[in-house]
Protein backbone atom coordinates (compact mmCIF):
# COMPACT_ATOMS: atom_id res chain seq x y z
CA UNK A 1 0.00 0.00 0.00
CA UNK A 2 1.29 3.45 -0.88
CA UNK A 3 1.04 6.41 1.48
CA UNK A 4 -0.75 9.70 0.86
CA UNK A 5 1.26 12.45 -0.69
CA UNK A 6 0.56 15.84 -2.15
CA UNK A 7 -1.84 15.47 -5.08
CA UNK A 8 -0.42 15.84 -8.57
CA UNK A 9 -2.60 17.94 -10.85
CA UNK A 10 -3.33 17.37 -14.53
CA UNK A 11 -4.24 14.41 -16.67
CA UNK A 12 -1.48 14.91 -19.25
CA UNK A 13 2.10 14.14 -18.30
CA UNK A 14 3.76 14.98 -21.61
CA UNK A 15 6.07 12.55 -23.38
CA UNK A 16 6.03 10.14 -20.46
CA UNK A 17 2.44 9.33 -21.44
CA UNK A 18 3.38 8.16 -24.95
CA UNK A 19 4.46 4.64 -23.85
CA UNK A 20 1.19 4.32 -21.92
CA UNK A 21 -0.83 5.18 -25.04
CA UNK A 22 1.19 2.67 -27.07
CA UNK A 23 0.62 0.05 -24.39
CA UNK A 24 -3.12 0.69 -24.40
CA UNK A 25 -3.19 0.45 -28.21
CA UNK A 26 -1.44 -2.91 -27.85
CA UNK A 27 -4.14 -4.18 -25.50
CA UNK A 28 -6.88 -2.83 -27.80
CA UNK A 29 -5.30 -4.74 -30.68
CA UNK A 30 -4.96 -7.85 -28.53
CA UNK A 31 -8.64 -7.61 -27.62
CA UNK A 32 -9.57 -7.38 -31.33
CA UNK A 33 -7.44 -10.31 -32.47
CA UNK A 34 -8.39 -12.52 -29.51
CA UNK A 35 -11.81 -12.80 -31.14
CA UNK A 36 -10.63 -14.37 -34.43
CA UNK A 37 -14.10 -14.89 -35.88
CA UNK A 38 -14.96 -11.23 -35.43
CA UNK A 39 -11.55 -10.14 -36.68
CA UNK A 40 -11.68 -12.26 -39.84
CA UNK A 41 -15.24 -11.19 -40.61
CA UNK A 42 -14.33 -7.52 -40.12
CA UNK A 43 -11.22 -7.70 -42.25
CA UNK A 44 -12.47 -10.20 -44.80
CA UNK A 45 -15.83 -8.67 -45.70
CA UNK A 46 -14.47 -6.17 -48.20
CA UNK A 47 -12.12 -8.76 -49.71
CA UNK A 48 -15.02 -11.13 -50.34
CA UNK A 49 -16.99 -8.36 -52.02
CA UNK A 50 -14.02 -7.44 -54.22
CA UNK A 51 -13.67 -11.05 -55.33
CA UNK A 52 -17.41 -11.38 -56.04
CA UNK A 53 -17.70 -8.13 -57.99
CA UNK A 54 -14.43 -8.21 -59.89
CA UNK A 55 -14.51 -11.89 -60.79
CA UNK A 56 -17.63 -11.24 -62.86
CA UNK A 57 -17.37 -7.66 -64.03
CA UNK A 58 -13.80 -6.44 -63.79
CA UNK A 59 -13.65 -5.12 -67.37
CA UNK A 60 -17.29 -4.11 -67.61
CA UNK A 61 -18.19 -0.49 -68.01
CA UNK A 62 -21.20 1.61 -67.20
CA UNK A 63 -22.10 4.23 -69.77
CA UNK A 64 -22.13 7.09 -67.25
CA UNK A 65 -18.83 6.03 -65.61
CA UNK A 66 -15.60 7.06 -67.36
CA UNK A 67 -13.62 4.05 -66.00
CA UNK A 68 -14.14 0.30 -65.89
CA UNK A 69 -15.68 -1.29 -62.80
CA UNK A 70 -12.34 -2.63 -61.56
CA UNK A 71 -11.04 0.91 -61.26
CA UNK A 72 -14.23 1.84 -59.41
CA UNK A 73 -14.73 -1.04 -57.00
CA UNK A 74 -11.20 -1.25 -55.58
CA UNK A 75 -11.10 2.37 -54.28
CA UNK A 76 -14.78 2.10 -53.35
CA UNK A 77 -14.02 -0.89 -51.14
CA UNK A 78 -11.02 0.92 -49.68
CA UNK A 79 -13.61 3.48 -48.57
CA UNK A 80 -15.84 0.69 -47.33
CA UNK A 81 -12.98 -0.74 -45.23
CA UNK A 82 -12.46 2.61 -43.51
CA UNK A 83 -16.17 3.12 -42.89
CA UNK A 84 -16.80 -0.43 -41.68
CA UNK A 85 -13.93 -0.36 -39.17
CA UNK A 86 -14.11 3.23 -37.99
CA UNK A 87 -17.88 3.59 -37.97
CA UNK A 88 -19.85 0.36 -38.07
CA UNK A 89 -17.77 -2.05 -35.97
CA UNK A 90 -16.45 0.70 -33.70
CA UNK A 91 -19.97 1.93 -32.87
CA UNK A 92 -21.22 -1.58 -32.05
CA UNK A 93 -18.10 -2.25 -29.97
CA UNK A 94 -18.51 0.99 -28.03
CA UNK A 95 -22.15 0.26 -27.23
CA UNK A 96 -21.25 -3.23 -26.02
CA UNK A 97 -18.42 -1.91 -23.88
CA UNK A 98 -20.68 0.70 -22.34
CA UNK A 99 -23.52 -1.72 -21.66
CA UNK A 100 -21.18 -4.36 -20.19
CA UNK A 101 -19.84 -1.74 -17.77
CA UNK A 102 -16.35 -1.91 -19.31
CA UNK A 103 -16.25 1.84 -19.97
CA UNK A 104 -17.28 2.52 -16.39
CA UNK A 105 -14.49 0.32 -15.05
CA UNK A 106 -11.92 2.07 -17.24
CA UNK A 107 -13.29 5.44 -16.15
CA UNK A 108 -12.56 4.46 -12.54
CA UNK A 109 -8.99 3.46 -13.38
CA UNK A 110 -6.17 6.04 -13.63
CA UNK A 111 -6.27 5.78 -17.45
CA UNK A 112 -7.17 9.33 -18.58
CA UNK A 113 -10.09 9.74 -20.96
CA UNK A 114 -7.92 11.30 -23.65
CA UNK A 115 -5.58 8.31 -23.51
CA UNK A 116 -8.42 5.82 -23.82
CA UNK A 117 -10.02 7.62 -26.75
CA UNK A 118 -6.68 8.04 -28.50
CA UNK A 119 -5.96 4.34 -28.11
CA UNK A 120 -9.41 3.43 -29.44
CA UNK A 121 -8.93 5.70 -32.46
CA UNK A 122 -5.44 4.40 -33.23
CA UNK A 123 -6.63 0.82 -32.80
CA UNK A 124 -9.42 1.19 -35.37
CA UNK A 125 -7.17 3.19 -37.64
CA UNK A 126 -4.74 0.24 -37.66
CA UNK A 127 -7.57 -2.18 -38.45
CA UNK A 128 -8.83 0.11 -41.22
CA UNK A 129 -5.32 0.42 -42.67
CA UNK A 130 -4.92 -3.36 -42.69
CA UNK A 131 -8.11 -3.57 -44.74
CA UNK A 132 -6.96 -0.79 -47.06
CA UNK A 133 -3.63 -2.50 -47.71
CA UNK A 134 -5.26 -5.90 -48.29
CA UNK A 135 -7.82 -4.42 -50.72
CA UNK A 136 -5.09 -2.57 -52.60
CA UNK A 137 -2.93 -5.70 -52.82
CA UNK A 138 -5.87 -7.81 -53.97
CA UNK A 139 -6.83 -5.20 -56.56
CA UNK A 140 -3.29 -4.83 -57.85
CA UNK A 141 -2.19 -8.46 -57.96
CA UNK A 142 -5.55 -10.16 -58.35
CA UNK A 143 -7.24 -7.90 -60.86
CA UNK A 144 -4.52 -5.59 -62.23
CA UNK A 145 -6.19 -2.49 -60.86
CA UNK A 146 -3.67 0.34 -60.66
CA UNK A 147 -3.71 3.22 -58.26
CA UNK A 148 -3.82 5.45 -56.46
CA UNK A 149 -2.22 7.84 -58.89
CA UNK A 150 -2.45 10.78 -56.51
CA UNK A 151 -1.00 9.20 -53.36
CA UNK A 152 -0.94 12.42 -51.33
CA UNK A 153 -4.63 13.15 -51.86
CA UNK A 154 -5.44 9.47 -51.33
CA UNK A 155 -3.72 9.53 -47.90
CA UNK A 156 -5.30 12.88 -46.97
CA UNK A 157 -8.80 11.59 -47.74
CA UNK A 158 -8.05 8.38 -45.83
CA UNK A 159 -6.89 10.24 -42.72
CA UNK A 160 -9.78 12.74 -42.75
CA UNK A 161 -12.17 9.84 -43.38
CA UNK A 162 -10.79 7.84 -40.44
CA UNK A 163 -11.08 10.79 -38.06
CA UNK A 164 -14.56 11.71 -39.22
CA UNK A 165 -16.04 8.22 -39.34
CA UNK A 166 -14.52 7.44 -35.92
CA UNK A 167 -16.18 10.57 -34.53
CA UNK A 168 -19.47 9.58 -36.17
CA UNK A 169 -19.10 6.01 -34.87
CA UNK A 170 -18.62 7.23 -31.31
CA UNK A 171 -21.46 9.71 -31.83
CA UNK A 172 -23.99 7.15 -33.03
CA UNK A 173 -22.95 4.77 -30.21
CA UNK A 174 -24.15 7.39 -27.73
CA UNK A 175 -27.71 7.35 -29.10
CA UNK A 176 -28.09 3.55 -29.20
CA UNK A 177 -30.01 2.58 -26.05
CA UNK A 178 -28.75 -0.97 -25.44
CA UNK A 179 -26.43 -3.71 -26.67
CA UNK A 180 -29.21 -5.68 -28.40
CA UNK A 181 -30.09 -2.67 -30.53
CA UNK A 182 -26.51 -1.81 -31.47
CA UNK A 183 -26.12 -4.22 -34.40
CA UNK A 184 -29.52 -3.58 -35.98
CA UNK A 185 -29.51 0.21 -35.61
CA UNK A 186 -25.91 0.89 -36.63
CA UNK A 187 -25.78 -1.69 -39.41
CA UNK A 188 -29.15 -0.68 -40.85
CA UNK A 189 -28.13 2.97 -41.08
CA UNK A 190 -24.72 2.01 -42.42
CA UNK A 191 -25.68 -0.55 -45.06
CA UNK A 192 -28.61 1.45 -46.40
CA UNK A 193 -26.47 4.55 -46.83
CA UNK A 194 -23.61 2.52 -48.25
CA UNK A 195 -25.90 0.94 -50.84
CA UNK A 196 -27.60 4.22 -51.75
CA UNK A 197 -24.23 5.98 -51.98
CA UNK A 198 -23.07 3.75 -54.81
CA UNK A 199 -20.79 1.18 -53.21
CA UNK A 200 -22.37 -1.80 -54.96
CA UNK A 201 -23.65 -0.09 -58.11
CA UNK A 202 -22.25 3.23 -59.36
CA UNK A 203 -24.79 6.05 -59.38
CA UNK A 204 -25.21 8.50 -62.25
CA UNK A 205 -23.88 11.93 -61.25
CA UNK A 206 -26.64 14.55 -61.10
CA UNK A 207 -29.41 12.01 -60.48
CA UNK A 208 -31.86 12.52 -57.63
CA UNK A 209 -30.25 9.70 -55.66
CA UNK A 210 -26.80 11.19 -56.16
CA UNK A 211 -28.06 14.56 -54.98
CA UNK A 212 -29.69 12.98 -51.92
CA UNK A 213 -26.69 10.85 -50.91
CA UNK A 214 -24.45 13.83 -51.61
CA UNK A 215 -25.57 15.20 -48.26
CA UNK A 216 -23.95 12.24 -46.52
CA UNK A 217 -20.23 11.58 -46.13
CA UNK A 218 -20.20 8.02 -47.49
CA UNK A 219 -20.63 8.99 -51.14
CA UNK A 220 -17.94 11.65 -50.78
CA UNK A 221 -15.44 9.20 -49.31
CA UNK A 222 -16.14 6.73 -52.13
CA UNK A 223 -15.95 9.33 -54.93
CA UNK A 224 -12.94 11.10 -53.39
CA UNK A 225 -10.95 7.86 -53.37
CA UNK A 226 -12.20 6.75 -56.81
CA UNK A 227 -10.94 10.05 -58.23
CA UNK A 228 -7.45 9.49 -56.78
CA UNK A 229 -7.31 6.15 -58.65
CA UNK A 230 -8.35 7.48 -61.98
CA UNK A 231 -6.93 10.97 -62.32
CA UNK A 232 -10.01 12.29 -64.10
CA UNK A 233 -9.42 15.88 -65.25
CA UNK A 234 -11.49 18.56 -63.54
CA UNK A 235 -12.08 16.66 -60.28
CA UNK A 236 -11.13 18.19 -56.95
CA UNK A 237 -11.09 16.49 -53.55
CA UNK A 238 -11.89 19.60 -51.51
CA UNK A 239 -15.67 19.44 -51.68
CA UNK A 240 -15.55 15.76 -50.68
CA UNK A 241 -13.13 16.51 -47.83
CA UNK A 242 -15.30 19.39 -46.62
CA UNK A 243 -18.46 17.27 -46.42
CA UNK A 244 -16.62 14.40 -44.71
CA UNK A 245 -14.99 16.79 -42.22
CA UNK A 246 -18.30 18.55 -41.42
CA UNK A 247 -19.88 15.21 -40.57
CA UNK A 248 -16.86 14.47 -38.41
CA UNK A 249 -17.38 17.73 -36.52
CA UNK A 250 -21.04 16.79 -36.07
CA UNK A 251 -19.90 13.42 -34.71
CA UNK A 252 -17.60 15.12 -32.20
CA UNK A 253 -20.42 17.46 -31.15
CA UNK A 254 -22.90 14.61 -30.59
CA UNK A 255 -20.25 12.55 -28.78
CA UNK A 256 -19.43 15.37 -26.39
CA UNK A 257 -23.08 16.15 -25.72
CA UNK A 258 -24.33 12.61 -25.20
CA UNK A 259 -21.31 10.63 -24.00
CA UNK A 260 -22.04 8.43 -21.00
CA UNK A 261 -19.70 6.02 -19.22
CA UNK A 262 -22.57 4.16 -17.55
CA UNK A 263 -24.78 1.51 -19.14
CA UNK A 264 -28.03 2.97 -20.43
CA UNK A 265 -29.91 -0.37 -20.43
CA UNK A 266 -32.67 1.39 -22.32
CA UNK B 1 -12.33 22.68 2.13
CA UNK B 2 -10.71 21.81 -1.17
CA UNK B 3 -8.09 24.51 -0.65
CA UNK B 4 -6.78 23.06 2.62
CA UNK B 5 -3.02 22.64 2.33
CA UNK B 6 -1.28 19.29 2.58
CA UNK B 7 1.54 18.78 5.05
CA UNK B 8 3.69 15.67 5.55
CA UNK B 9 2.30 12.39 4.14
CA UNK B 10 -1.11 11.65 5.69
CA UNK B 11 -1.44 15.02 7.42
CA UNK B 12 -2.82 18.46 6.66
CA UNK B 13 -0.38 21.34 7.00
CA UNK B 14 -1.73 21.98 10.53
CA UNK B 15 -0.79 18.42 11.59
CA UNK B 16 -4.34 17.04 11.63
CA UNK B 17 -4.69 13.60 10.06
CA UNK B 18 -6.37 13.58 6.65
CA UNK B 19 -9.37 11.24 6.84
CA UNK B 20 -9.68 8.71 4.06
CA UNK B 21 -13.19 9.93 3.30
CA UNK B 22 -15.06 12.97 4.54
CA UNK B 23 -18.70 13.60 3.61
CA UNK B 24 -20.71 16.61 4.82
CA UNK B 25 -24.37 17.13 3.98
CA UNK B 26 -24.04 15.31 0.68
CA UNK B 27 -27.07 15.40 -1.59
CA UNK B 28 -27.76 14.16 -5.08
CA UNK B 29 -30.89 14.57 -7.18
CA UNK B 30 -31.87 13.60 -10.69
CA UNK B 31 -34.49 16.17 -11.59
CA UNK B 32 -37.20 15.76 -8.95
CA UNK B 33 -35.89 12.39 -7.81
CA UNK B 34 -33.75 12.51 -4.67
CA UNK B 35 -31.01 9.85 -4.69
CA UNK B 36 -29.08 10.97 -1.58
CA UNK B 37 -30.30 13.38 1.09
CA UNK B 38 -28.06 15.26 3.56
CA UNK B 39 -25.65 12.39 4.22
CA UNK B 40 -22.63 12.98 6.45
CA UNK B 41 -19.96 10.57 7.62
CA UNK B 42 -16.23 10.15 7.86
CA UNK B 43 -14.07 7.11 7.24
CA UNK B 44 -10.80 6.98 9.14
CA UNK B 45 -7.66 5.62 7.60
CA UNK B 46 -7.21 1.92 8.13
CA UNK B 47 -10.78 1.11 9.08
CA UNK B 48 -13.47 -0.94 7.36
CA UNK B 49 -16.60 1.18 7.07
CA UNK B 50 -19.88 -0.29 5.83
CA UNK B 51 -22.84 1.46 4.25
CA UNK B 52 -25.76 -0.84 4.93
CA UNK B 53 -29.13 -0.44 3.30
CA UNK B 54 -31.74 -1.91 0.98
CA UNK B 55 -31.65 -1.57 -2.79
CA UNK B 56 -32.32 2.01 -3.84
CA UNK B 57 -31.23 3.51 -0.53
CA UNK B 58 -28.47 5.57 -2.16
CA UNK B 59 -25.43 3.45 -1.31
CA UNK B 60 -24.07 3.14 -4.84
CA UNK B 61 -24.76 6.79 -5.65
CA UNK B 62 -22.85 7.85 -2.53
CA UNK B 63 -19.91 5.63 -3.39
CA UNK B 64 -19.86 6.76 -7.02
CA UNK B 65 -19.68 10.39 -5.88
CA UNK B 66 -16.77 9.52 -3.60
CA UNK B 67 -15.00 7.78 -6.48
CA UNK B 68 -15.42 10.88 -8.65
CA UNK B 69 -17.60 8.99 -11.10
CA UNK B 70 -20.76 10.97 -10.42
CA UNK B 71 -21.19 14.66 -9.60
CA UNK B 72 -22.98 15.71 -6.44
CA UNK B 73 -25.83 18.21 -6.21
CA UNK B 74 -24.80 19.63 -2.85
CA UNK B 75 -22.61 19.21 0.20
CA UNK B 76 -18.88 18.74 0.59
CA UNK B 77 -16.89 15.61 -0.11
CA UNK B 78 -13.23 14.69 0.13
CA UNK B 79 -11.56 11.44 -0.81
CA UNK B 80 -7.95 11.09 0.37
CA UNK B 81 -7.94 14.82 0.98
CA UNK B 82 -9.10 15.97 -2.45
CA UNK B 83 -12.46 16.77 -3.97
CA UNK B 84 -13.20 13.74 -6.18
CA UNK B 85 -15.13 15.98 -8.60
CA UNK B 86 -12.00 18.08 -9.24
CA UNK B 87 -10.88 16.86 -12.67
CA UNK B 88 -7.39 18.27 -12.18
CA UNK B 89 -6.60 15.71 -9.46
CA UNK B 90 -8.70 12.77 -10.67
CA UNK B 91 -5.82 10.96 -12.34
CA UNK B 92 -3.79 11.23 -9.12
CA UNK B 93 -6.74 10.13 -7.01
CA UNK B 94 -7.47 7.10 -9.15
CA UNK B 95 -3.94 5.80 -8.74
CA UNK B 96 -4.69 5.62 -5.01
CA UNK B 97 -8.11 4.04 -4.94
CA UNK B 98 -9.34 0.61 -5.89
CA UNK B 99 -12.89 -0.06 -7.01
CA UNK B 100 -14.98 -3.21 -7.14
CA UNK B 101 -18.21 -2.47 -8.96
CA UNK B 102 -21.58 -3.94 -8.10
CA UNK B 103 -21.79 -5.61 -11.51
CA UNK B 104 -19.10 -7.66 -13.18
CA UNK B 105 -17.30 -5.83 -15.97
CA UNK B 106 -14.34 -7.66 -17.49
CA UNK B 107 -13.41 -8.12 -21.14
CA UNK B 108 -14.32 -11.72 -22.00
CA UNK B 109 -11.55 -12.52 -24.50
CA UNK B 110 -8.51 -11.63 -22.40
CA UNK B 111 -6.89 -14.25 -20.19
CA UNK B 112 -6.94 -13.65 -16.45
CA UNK B 113 -3.25 -12.76 -16.51
CA UNK B 114 -3.66 -10.41 -19.50
CA UNK B 115 -6.43 -8.36 -17.93
CA UNK B 116 -4.54 -8.07 -14.64
CA UNK B 117 -1.33 -7.12 -16.49
CA UNK B 118 -3.18 -4.48 -18.52
CA UNK B 119 -4.68 -2.84 -15.45
CA UNK B 120 -1.43 -3.09 -13.45
CA UNK B 121 0.13 -0.82 -16.07
CA UNK B 122 -2.25 2.00 -15.17
CA UNK B 123 -0.78 2.38 -11.67
CA UNK B 124 2.58 3.73 -10.51
CA UNK B 125 3.11 1.08 -7.80
CA UNK B 126 1.01 -1.98 -8.68
CA UNK B 127 1.06 -5.27 -6.85
CA UNK B 128 2.85 -8.01 -8.79
CA UNK B 129 0.35 -9.89 -10.97
CA UNK B 130 1.44 -13.26 -9.53
CA UNK B 131 0.79 -11.98 -6.01
CA UNK B 132 -2.73 -10.88 -6.94
CA UNK B 133 -3.41 -14.20 -8.68
CA UNK B 134 -2.47 -15.96 -5.46
CA UNK B 135 -4.51 -13.59 -3.29
CA UNK B 136 -7.65 -14.18 -5.37
CA UNK B 137 -7.00 -17.90 -5.74
CA UNK B 138 -6.80 -17.90 -9.53
CA UNK B 139 -3.18 -18.93 -10.08
CA UNK B 140 -4.35 -22.15 -11.74
CA UNK B 141 -6.66 -20.18 -14.04
CA UNK B 142 -4.15 -17.48 -14.96
CA UNK B 143 -4.05 -18.39 -18.63
CA UNK B 144 -7.76 -19.15 -19.04
CA UNK B 145 -9.98 -16.75 -20.95
CA UNK B 146 -12.20 -14.64 -18.67
CA UNK B 147 -15.31 -15.96 -20.44
CA UNK B 148 -14.36 -19.51 -19.37
CA UNK B 149 -14.41 -18.63 -15.65
CA UNK B 150 -17.37 -19.38 -13.41
CA UNK B 151 -19.38 -16.48 -12.00
CA UNK B 152 -17.61 -16.76 -8.65
CA UNK B 153 -14.19 -16.84 -10.29
CA UNK B 154 -15.05 -13.77 -12.36
CA UNK B 155 -16.12 -12.01 -9.17
CA UNK B 156 -12.77 -12.84 -7.58
CA UNK B 157 -10.98 -11.51 -10.64
CA UNK B 158 -13.07 -8.35 -10.31
CA UNK B 159 -11.75 -7.98 -6.76
CA UNK B 160 -8.26 -8.64 -8.12
CA UNK B 161 -8.66 -5.72 -10.52
CA UNK B 162 -9.67 -3.60 -7.55
CA UNK B 163 -6.49 -4.40 -5.60
CA UNK B 164 -3.97 -4.59 -8.47
CA UNK B 165 -3.07 -0.91 -8.03
CA UNK B 166 -2.10 -1.43 -4.38
CA UNK B 167 -4.71 1.11 -3.24
CA UNK B 168 -4.81 3.16 -0.06
CA UNK B 169 -8.61 3.15 -0.20
CA UNK B 170 -10.88 0.44 -1.56
CA UNK B 171 -14.50 0.93 -2.58
CA UNK B 172 -16.34 -2.37 -2.56
CA UNK B 173 -19.88 -2.06 -3.88
CA UNK B 174 -21.71 -5.21 -2.79
CA UNK B 175 -18.64 -7.34 -3.49
CA UNK B 176 -20.14 -10.69 -2.53
CA UNK B 177 -23.46 -10.43 -4.35
CA UNK B 178 -23.90 -13.58 -6.39
CA UNK B 179 -21.17 -15.56 -4.65
CA UNK B 180 -21.76 -18.95 -3.05
CA UNK B 181 -21.06 -19.30 0.71
CA UNK B 182 -17.46 -20.42 0.26
CA UNK B 183 -16.85 -17.63 -2.27
CA UNK B 184 -18.25 -15.12 0.21
CA UNK B 185 -15.96 -16.41 2.96
CA UNK B 186 -12.93 -16.23 0.66
CA UNK B 187 -13.79 -12.65 -0.29
CA UNK B 188 -14.23 -11.74 3.37
CA UNK B 189 -10.82 -13.22 4.15
CA UNK B 190 -9.30 -11.18 1.32
CA UNK B 191 -10.90 -7.99 2.66
CA UNK B 192 -9.60 -8.77 6.14
CA UNK B 193 -6.10 -9.24 4.77
CA UNK B 194 -6.33 -5.90 2.94
CA UNK B 195 -7.53 -4.15 6.08
CA UNK B 196 -4.80 -5.81 8.15
CA UNK B 197 -2.29 -4.43 5.65
CA UNK B 198 -3.54 -0.89 6.30
CA UNK B 199 -5.92 -0.44 3.38
CA UNK B 200 -9.00 1.61 4.20
CA UNK B 201 -12.18 -0.11 3.00
CA UNK B 202 -15.56 1.46 2.27
CA UNK B 203 -18.02 -1.34 1.73
CA UNK B 204 -21.65 -1.28 0.68
CA UNK B 205 -23.81 -4.28 1.39
CA UNK B 206 -27.26 -5.44 2.34
CA UNK B 207 -25.95 -8.52 4.18
CA UNK B 208 -25.97 -8.21 7.98
CA UNK B 209 -23.48 -11.04 8.46
CA UNK B 210 -21.07 -9.26 6.13
CA UNK B 211 -21.22 -6.14 8.27
CA UNK B 212 -20.70 -8.13 11.46
CA UNK B 213 -17.82 -10.09 9.95
CA UNK B 214 -15.94 -7.17 8.43
CA UNK B 215 -16.94 -3.69 9.52
CA UNK B 216 -15.37 -1.59 12.25
CA UNK B 217 -18.23 0.89 11.86
CA UNK B 218 -21.48 0.93 9.93
CA UNK B 219 -24.00 3.53 8.78
CA UNK B 220 -27.52 2.49 7.83
CA UNK B 221 -28.85 4.22 4.73
CA UNK B 222 -32.59 4.12 4.24
CA UNK B 223 -34.77 6.35 2.12
CA UNK B 224 -31.71 8.16 0.78
CA UNK B 225 -30.49 9.26 4.24
CA UNK B 226 -28.52 7.88 7.16
CA UNK B 227 -30.89 6.68 9.89
CA UNK B 228 -28.29 5.29 12.31
CA UNK B 229 -24.59 4.70 12.67
CA UNK B 230 -22.08 3.16 15.04
CA UNK B 231 -20.17 -0.04 15.50
CA UNK B 232 -21.95 -3.26 14.52
CA UNK B 233 -22.10 -4.21 18.21
CA UNK B 234 -23.63 -0.95 19.40
CA UNK B 235 -25.66 0.48 16.54
CA UNK B 236 -29.25 1.34 17.42
CA UNK B 237 -28.54 0.68 21.13
CA UNK B 238 -27.87 -2.97 20.38
CA UNK B 239 -25.37 -3.24 23.26
CA UNK B 240 -27.89 -1.83 25.73
CA UNK B 241 -31.06 -3.69 24.81
CA UNK B 242 -32.64 -6.85 26.18
CA UNK B 243 -31.00 -10.25 25.80
CA UNK B 244 -32.58 -13.69 25.58
CA UNK B 245 -31.26 -16.42 27.89
CA UNK B 246 -32.18 -19.86 26.61
CA UNK B 247 -31.60 -23.38 27.99
CA UNK B 248 -33.16 -26.84 28.13
CA UNK B 249 -35.36 -27.33 31.19
CA UNK B 250 -33.81 -29.88 33.55
CA UNK B 251 -35.67 -33.15 34.13
CA UNK B 252 -38.67 -32.65 36.43
CA UNK B 253 -38.37 -28.84 36.47
CA UNK B 254 -41.10 -26.50 35.26
CA UNK B 255 -40.73 -22.82 34.37
CA UNK B 256 -42.72 -21.97 37.47
CA UNK B 257 -40.08 -23.54 39.70
CA UNK B 258 -37.20 -21.53 38.21
CA UNK B 259 -35.72 -18.74 40.37
CA UNK B 260 -36.43 -16.11 37.69
CA UNK B 261 -39.48 -15.50 35.46
CA UNK B 262 -39.22 -17.55 32.26
CA UNK B 263 -41.35 -18.73 29.37
CA UNK B 264 -41.56 -22.28 28.06
CA UNK B 265 -40.77 -22.78 24.37
CA UNK B 266 -40.48 -25.61 21.87
CA UNK B 267 -38.26 -28.63 22.43
CA UNK B 268 -38.49 -28.52 26.21
CA UNK B 269 -36.57 -25.26 26.37
CA UNK B 270 -37.13 -22.15 28.44
CA UNK B 271 -36.41 -18.52 27.54
CA UNK B 272 -35.81 -15.53 29.78
CA UNK B 273 -35.98 -12.00 28.32
CA UNK B 274 -34.13 -9.46 30.41
CA UNK B 275 -32.09 -6.26 30.31
CA UNK B 276 -30.26 -7.32 33.50
CA UNK B 277 -28.49 -10.39 32.23
CA UNK B 278 -25.69 -10.41 34.82
CA UNK B 279 -28.06 -10.62 37.81
CA UNK B 280 -30.41 -13.09 36.12
CA UNK B 281 -27.54 -15.38 35.10
CA UNK B 282 -26.15 -15.18 38.61
CA UNK B 283 -29.51 -16.22 40.11
CA UNK B 284 -30.10 -18.92 37.52
CA UNK B 285 -26.67 -20.56 37.62
CA UNK B 286 -26.54 -20.28 41.43
CA UNK B 287 -29.87 -22.13 41.64
CA UNK B 288 -28.63 -24.78 39.15
CA UNK B 289 -25.37 -25.42 41.01
CA UNK B 290 -27.09 -25.55 44.36
CA UNK B 291 -29.79 -27.97 43.19
CA UNK B 292 -27.63 -29.99 40.81
CA UNK B 293 -29.75 -29.00 37.82
CA UNK B 294 -27.91 -29.23 34.49
CA UNK B 295 -28.66 -26.28 32.13
CA UNK B 296 -27.98 -27.95 28.78
CA UNK B 297 -27.65 -25.59 25.81
CA UNK B 298 -27.39 -22.48 27.95
CA UNK B 299 -26.96 -19.46 25.65
CA UNK B 300 -27.24 -15.68 25.90
CA UNK B 301 -28.51 -14.06 22.71
CA UNK B 302 -28.35 -10.33 22.14
CA UNK B 303 -30.77 -8.79 19.65
CA UNK B 304 -29.43 -9.43 16.16
CA UNK B 305 -28.13 -6.77 13.83
CA UNK B 306 -30.89 -7.80 11.46
CA UNK B 307 -33.52 -7.05 14.11
CA UNK B 308 -31.95 -3.67 14.76
CA UNK B 309 -31.76 -2.96 11.04
CA UNK B 310 -35.38 -3.94 10.43
CA UNK B 311 -36.47 -1.83 13.40
CA UNK B 312 -34.57 1.19 12.13
CA UNK B 313 -35.76 0.92 8.57
CA UNK B 314 -39.37 0.09 9.41
CA UNK B 315 -39.45 2.95 11.89
CA UNK B 316 -38.15 5.35 9.28
CA UNK B 317 -40.63 4.03 6.73
CA UNK B 318 -43.54 4.44 9.17
CA UNK B 319 -42.58 8.00 9.99
CA UNK B 320 -42.33 8.80 6.31
CA UNK B 321 -45.71 7.18 5.56
CA UNK B 322 -47.33 9.25 8.32
CA UNK B 323 -45.94 12.34 6.64
CA UNK B 324 -44.42 13.60 9.87
CA UNK B 325 -40.85 12.53 9.58
CA UNK B 326 -39.65 13.05 13.12
CA UNK B 327 -36.49 11.07 12.66
CA UNK B 328 -33.50 12.46 14.48
CA UNK B 329 -31.44 14.85 12.37
CA UNK B 330 -28.79 13.18 10.24
CA UNK B 331 -25.82 12.28 12.37
CA UNK B 332 -22.23 13.14 11.75
CA UNK B 333 -20.43 9.84 12.00
CA UNK B 334 -16.81 9.56 12.88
Amino acid sequence: MTTSETPVKGSFRGLSDVPLVARQVGFEQLSFWLNPVGAVLTIGFSLVFIVIFLSTSRHSTVNYLPVNLGQYYVPAFVAYGVMAACFNILAITMVNRRELGLLKRLRLSPLPTWMLLTAIFVNWMIIALIQVVLVLLLGRFGYAVHGPHDVGTFLLILIVGMFSFTAMGVGISTVVPNADAAGPIVSLVFFILVALSGLYFPIRAGSGLATFTGFFPIRHLILGLVDTFNGIPGTSPWNDLLVIALWGVAGVFVSLRRWDWSPKRG
Amino acid sequence: MSSRAFGPPGLWADGVAVPAVSVEHLSKSYGDTVAVRDVSFEVHKGEVFALLGPNGAGKTTTVEILEGFRERSGGRVQTLGVDPADTSTQRWLRTRIGVVLQELAIEPYYSVRQVLTRNAGYYPHPRPVEEVLELIGLTDKADDRVKRLSGGQQRRLDVGLGIIGNPELMFLDEPTTGLDPSGRRETWELIRRLAAGGTTVLLTTHYMDEVEALADRVAVLFGQEIVASGTPASIGGRDLGAVTIRFRLPEGVTVESLPVPAEPCEGGHAEIHTEDEVRVLHDLTGWALEGGHPLHGLSVLRISLEDIYLGLTQGAASRRAEGSDTAPPPQRVG
